[in-house]
């Protein structure tokens, strides 16, 4: 008899690069839910995640933490390449969450990328006008976040719900198209893609519902903005 | 497989108080990470019902299993639970969920709204206002505000898709023609966020302004209907009504027979066969907090009667409350 290999299940586990996960599997996913729910509830607020001390491979903390918190085996999953093609991240999900992976962003419950790797937005599942929750949730490693926005030309300034009067925000390294795709998507809320902003142990959430204003110094998105409205 | 690997594969999965044979809260892992996932999306989406696979909980439908499937998924070790059925916190319904959570989670309980950091609530909301540092979760039994205009689920999701709500204003325009006023006293319907028209659980309309603006993050559970909302912290809520019939919430000529409260929901209660009656605050904690600091029925101004431990009780709350709010902001 012969067996089928599926094409995604290349790459089995590889157990000399399988690593400890939660200490209490219990206990560290629910910390970690809170800060992402706040995280979630009021955008720009940065948290704190940090109760793994190793990472596998190239994730860092906060997002190896989401990953053990939300991911399991009804998940799909779509890493961006050099993810993808480490050993060591892929083991380590399949081992500790038994999350399928997907090769189309498209087709992901949740995406996990690095900053120079973000899928284009529009490649992405923003859900339907019925069901906008379907849409997918994109995790993406930066180097740093700060609600510093001055002395940068990359900041925000944020509104909408769980924000009581603006707040400053700036994700560093995010490329240029990015920000201004999603600057744009806001137009086409409830669709949309929901956004964690991972650095080291720290994490930020940009929820579609929050509203986008690039700050003073980002003429470019601005008039791009300006010419789509005339 | 390291040994370090291996030691945590054959360690238990937590070793935290609760009730022996029963994940921590009751509710498996999985259903929890679904649960949690529905809520993220619920946060991200003001006002979206969100379907999820809703769990079998130990006591019927209508009892608040979707509440509580929201509370097993939010809880922690550090969490202080309190929970109320129509504002009280002595009600079967409250005093069977406080304990449900005490065994299984083993956490803190307690009846002090300014003490908890998770309220689980049937149809009222706490007459306090609450913190940012608090999370406030409804039992809702029709999630759909919709649903006795539209039974068709397929129907009632275009009509959130395309904003199409003209048929819930027909329905407060009818009750303008029959009654001369908007008799719809709770689940008054309202716009999360000008977006979606939500059902804010059967709330008496009196608490609908509370929810606007909240520093608290609403959190709705329907556990027969299986579906999940949220409303994040200070987010916009109005209430549905016309120019000319602006919304209002209720009032009473009477006031509250224990502590002389005139500005909180009051409930009727008929004392003997003579039809004799009173009228008592709704949320037994707010009552109990202003019989404290010297509230009476014949004293309602508080003020006057007022003796220096009255005044003394009244300023130590405000300072708890205050260094509660800074140790949580830290």
């Amino acid at each position: 008899m012969s067996v089928q290999v599926n094409s995604m299940n290349r790459g089995a586990v590889r157990s000399d690069l399988l690593m400890t996960g939660f200490d209490d599997a219990v206990q560290d996913a629910q910390k970690v839910f809170r800060k992402v729910l706040k995280a979630m509830s009021e955008p720009g607020t940065i948290l704190t995640a940090d109760l793994t001390d190793k990472t596998p491979g190239a994730l860092n903390k906060s997002s190896w933490e989401i990953a053990l918190t939300l991911f399991d085996a009804d998940t799909k999953i779509w890493l961006s390449p050099t993810l993808a093609g480490d050993d060591a991240v892929v083991s380590n999900l399949r081992f500790h969450c038994q999350c399928p992976m997907v090769s189309e962003p498209a087709e992901a419950d949740f995406a996990l990328a690095l900053a120079d790797e973000l899928p284009e937005l529009k490649a992405l599942n923003w859900g339907n006008s019925e069901y906008p929750d379907q849409a997918t949730t994109l995790i993406v490693q930066v180097e740093a976040i700060t609600n510093q926005t001055q002395d940068n030309d990359e900041g925000w300034c944020l509104n909408g719900p769980g924000i009581e009067t603006e707040r400053g925000l700036t994700v560093a390294g995010l490329p240029y198209s990015f920000r201004r795709d999603l600057v744009n998507s806001r137009k086409r809320f409830p669709l949309g893609v929901d956004c964690v902003f991972c650095a080291d142990d720290q994490l930020v959430a940009l929820p579609r519902s929050t509203e986008i204003k690039p700050s003073d110094s980002e003429e470019g998105i601005r008039n791009t903005i300006q010419q789509e409205a005339n | 497989m390291s040994s370090q690997l291996s030691s945590q594969l054959n360690k238990p999965a937590t070793q935290t108080a609760g009730a022996e044979g029963y994940n921590f809260a009751y509710l498996d892992e999985q259903s929890k990470r679904m649960i949690r996932r529905a809520m993220l999306k619920a946060v991200a989406i003001p006002g979206y019902q969100v379907p999820f696979g809703g769990r079998e909980m130990p006591l019927p439908h209508g009892w608040g299993t979707g509440g509580m499937q929201l509370t097993a998924t939010v809880i922690g070790e550090a969490d202080t639970l309190k929970v109320i059925d129509q504002g009280a916190d002595d009600t079967t319904n409250a005093v069977s969920i406080r304990r449900f959570f005490a065994k299984t989670a083993g956490v803190a309980t307690t009846e002090h709204t300014a003490d908890a950091s998770l309220i689980q609530t049937r149809h009222r909301i706490p007459e306090r206002q609450l913190r940012n540092d608090q999370i406030l979760i409804y039992q809702v039994p029709i999630p759909e505000p919709l649903r006795f205009i539209e039974p068709r689920e397929t129907e009632t999701r275009k009509m959130h898709a395309l904003r199409e709500y003209g048929a819930m204003q027909v329905k407060l325009y009818e009750d303008v023609a029959r009654f001369g006023h908007i008799a719809t006293s709770y689940d008054y319907p309202v716009m999360v966020n000008d977006r979606y028209m939500m059902d804010p659980s059967p709330i008496p309309k009196f608490d609908n302004p509370k929810m606007n603006q909240m520093p608290a993050l609403q959190l709705f559970g329907a556990g027969f209907e299986k579906r999940i909302y949220a409303v994040p912290p200070y987010t916009r809520v109005v209430s549905l009504d016309f120019d000319d019939y602006p919304f209002e919430v209720q009032s009473w000529e009477e006031s509250c027979s224990i502590c002389g409260s005139d500005h909180s929901f009051l409930d009727e209660v008929i004392m003997d066969d003579a039809g004799n009656k009173m009228f008592v605050c709704s949320d037994t904690d707010y009552c109990r907090e202003r019989v404290e600091q010297g509230f009476t029925a014949e004293n309602p101004e508080g003020q006057q009667g007022l003796t220096p431990e009255h005044n003394q009780v009244q300023q130590e709350n405000k300072k708890q409350d205050d260094t509660k709010a800074e140790e949580m902001a830290l």
